[in-house]
């Protein structure tokens, strides 16, 4: 799994590519705990993300919690099968999804 | 300690030998030099003094010849007056100067024989002179030479200089006789004895044998107790503390070597240091090891307790023949996340659930043991919409969430009598259904979020109905996302198709299918998540016949 973030003031976008498992979510959750204070809106860039396990889920459901206080979260450029797994963990509800 | 690790004992005497002859045999080396350079030196000193000498000798009596009478006294062989004279004073000479010979004659055209004019014999060797006119033919062939230089060039002898033979060492000096014209006339030869120096040399070469083997004795000594001390003692306290330690891994006493500055120090030191460092590991791994199976026994109760947790009895329900149930759970670890349950709320309502915790091992199986009581509790107080029981254990998980666990749920509640019921599916997997004489196929549409994600979440439920011959199956990710050595998934098709290989069979000849398909596909990879499964065939309100 690759972490490519871009800053721009109060704005972080956050490109994740590969797999986001058991084995690299607990990497992501600190690397994205560490990042975003005084951030205003996270975006998370999934267009290179492969395959999202329950552990990655877990990940962006604190993360939204933590936004939820401070701005907002958006997640973008999910693919299809990416979608897909929003979708029967009823994610889709849960996250601000593009 | 055991057979294989026992240091054989070794003879520790080799490193003081190898030192002590080494030193030796450069001693001896070196003195033997010094004493065949000085033993030459001396000798070539000496021998040329010794020459010099004897040809000081032969100038001498080359001054008290008389050249012009010398054909006259060969031919007539007549002794004069001045003869007699120059004969005595010869003898004398040779005596005064301790020369063995000193002669004068003339010698032939082929350098063969020499015919005598004097002859002065040293009184202490008891020999006779050769008269005058006495020729001898047995002139040594190393002499021809010489006498050759000698009559053509009226200069010294060039070589044989020195003998050694067994009239004891000598050196002779051999000059040429020229009369008044500057002709050659005869020869002049004198033979010194070098019996000093033979006899210096001899005590020459004592003394320096005698002094380097005292030097050679002391220096061994001293080297030995030296390297004794400094090397070798050192050596084998640390040879024999690695040895003791190697054996019963217990801190010795100080090394002396500690303190010393050269490597030994250093070895010392490092022994010490690495002797306490083992220690410190062998502790801590002892510590470990204890701590480690202290949890293991521990775990082992826990898995026990979650197992127990789990109804596990089959048949379940011996009196209920409208329906067969049958489920498993196998942790990845010792303990895990998934669950499933099944009960009756009353005698026409039949609750199955299906979850999953996020995450693994012993959070999960913590907040597992709390989710799937509140499910239940909430449940069997008779609340039959599988939505309302969702809402209310959801608020109650949310509650101090601080690890942010959350859990998908599949929570079915049938109405034994009708076959119809209602289900909720909160992010779990879709599960999978076989219409009597059908095929199996995943039952898809769009779930609500997990449980224990957010504060009031409103789940959705949708109504069901199963008809006599069916089954259902659910699950948790396990199963689709066993992995093999490869990476790759096992995925719903797989299973679909392990479902499908005897559709007939009973819900627990189902599972168990799965789980050899399952088992099969990922081979040696080890098992990464839990893997729950359930499986419920209905006959209809009148029972299987």
């Amino acid at each position: 799994m690759n972490i490519i973030k871009t800053q721009n003031g109060e704005n972080l976008t956050v490109k994740v590519e590969g797999r986001l498992d058991t084995v690299t979510a607990p990497q992501l959750d600190s690397e994205l705990k560490a990042s975003i204070e005084g951030i205003k809106t996270l975006t998370l860039d999934f267009s290179a993300l492969e395959y999202i396990s329950s552990a990655g889920l877990r990940v962006l459901l604190s993360m939204q919690k933590l936004m939820n206080k401070q701005g907002e979260m958006i997640v973008k450029g999910s693919s299809a099968a990416i979608l897909e797994i929003f979708e029967v963990t009823g994610f889709i509800d849960l996250l601000n999804i593009e | 300690m055991s057979n294989e690790g026992h240091v054989k004992k070794v003879s520790k005497r080799g490193l003081s030998v190898i030192l002590i002859a080494g030193m030796a045999a450069v001693v001896i080396i070196l003195s033997t030099m010094t004493a065949y350079i000085g033993f030459a030196e001396f000798t070539a000193v000496l021998e040329q003094q010794y020459n010099d000498s004897a040809y000081e000798v032969a100038e001498t009596a080359k001054t008290y010849l008389n050249p012009e009478k010398f054909s006259q006294y060969l031919d007539t062989l007549e002794k004069d007056e001045e003869f007699e004279l120059i004969q005595q004073r010869l003898d004398d000479l040779t005596n005064a100067t301790d020369c063995n010979f000193i002669y004068v004659g003339v010698v032939d055209s082929n350098y063969t024989s020499t015919t005598y004019i004097y002859d002065s014999v040293n009184s202490s060797l008891g020999f006779d002179r050769y008269p005058l006119g006495y020729t001898s033919k047995d002139v040594d062939p190393n002499y021809a030479e010489d006498l050759k230089h000698i009559v053509e060039t009226g200069g010294r002898a060039e070589k044989y200089l020195y003998s050694y033979g067994e009239s004891g060492a000598h050196t002779s000096a051999g000059l040429a006789v020229k009369n008044a014209e500057g002709k050659v006339v005869g020869i002049i030869g004198v033979e010194k004895t070098m019996r000093v120096l033979e006899n210096a040399r001899a005590k020459y070469v004592n003394h320096v044998v005698t002094i380097a083997a005292i030097i050679l004795v002391i220096a061994v000594v001293l080297y030995s107790l030296y390297l004794h001390r400094t090397v070798i003692s050192p050596i084998k306290d640390i040879t024999n503390e690695a040895e003791r330690f190697a054996e019963d891994h217990q801190t010795g006493s100080e090394l002396k070597a500690v303190s010393s500055k050269f490597e030994i120090g250093v070895l010392a030191r490092s022994v010490k240091k690495m002797e306490s460092d083992i220690m410190q590991y062998i502790d801590n791994i002892t510590k470990i090891t204890a701590e480690k199976e202290r949890i293991s026994a521990e775990l082992n109760v826990a898995t026990q307790i979650q197992a127990d947790m789990l109804p596990s009895i089959f048949p379940a329900f011996p009196d209920r023949n409208e329906f067969d149930i049958y489920a498993t759970m196998n942790p990845a670890k010792e303990v895990g996340g998934d669950f499933y349950d099944f009960f009756l709320i009353d005698d026409d309502h039949l609750a199955m659930v299906m979850a999953d915790v996020s995450g693994k091992g012993v959070p999960a199986a913590l907040f597992m043991v709390i989710a799937k009581t509140i499910i239940k509790n909430h449940a069997q107080l008779g609340e039959l919409s599988p939505a309302k029981v969702l809402m209310q254990a959801n608020e109650q998980l949310c509650e101090g969430n601080e690890a942010e666990l959350f859990v998908t749920v599949w929570l079915g509640i049938l109405e034994i009598s009708t076959g119809k019921g209602k289900a909720a599916n909160a992010g779990h997997e879709h599960p999978a259904l076989r219409r009597k004489d059908g095929k199996f196929e995943l039952i898809q549409y769009r779930h609500s979020p997990a449980v224990a994600t957010m504060d009031g979440i409103r789940f959705k439920e949708h109504d069901f109905e199963l008809y006599p011959g069916d089954t259902l199956f659910v699950y948790t990710d396990g199963v689709a996302e066993a992995t093999d050595a490869h990476n790759e998934l096992y995925g719903g098709d797989r299973m679909i198709d392990a479902l499908n290989k005897d559709p007939n069979a009973s819900p627990k000849e189902l599972l168990a299918t799965v789980k050899k398909s399952v088992d099969e596909f990922v081979g040696e990879a080890p098992q990464f998540d839990d893997i729950t499964m359930l499986g419920l065939k209905y006959f209809g309100a009148e029972g299987n016949k």
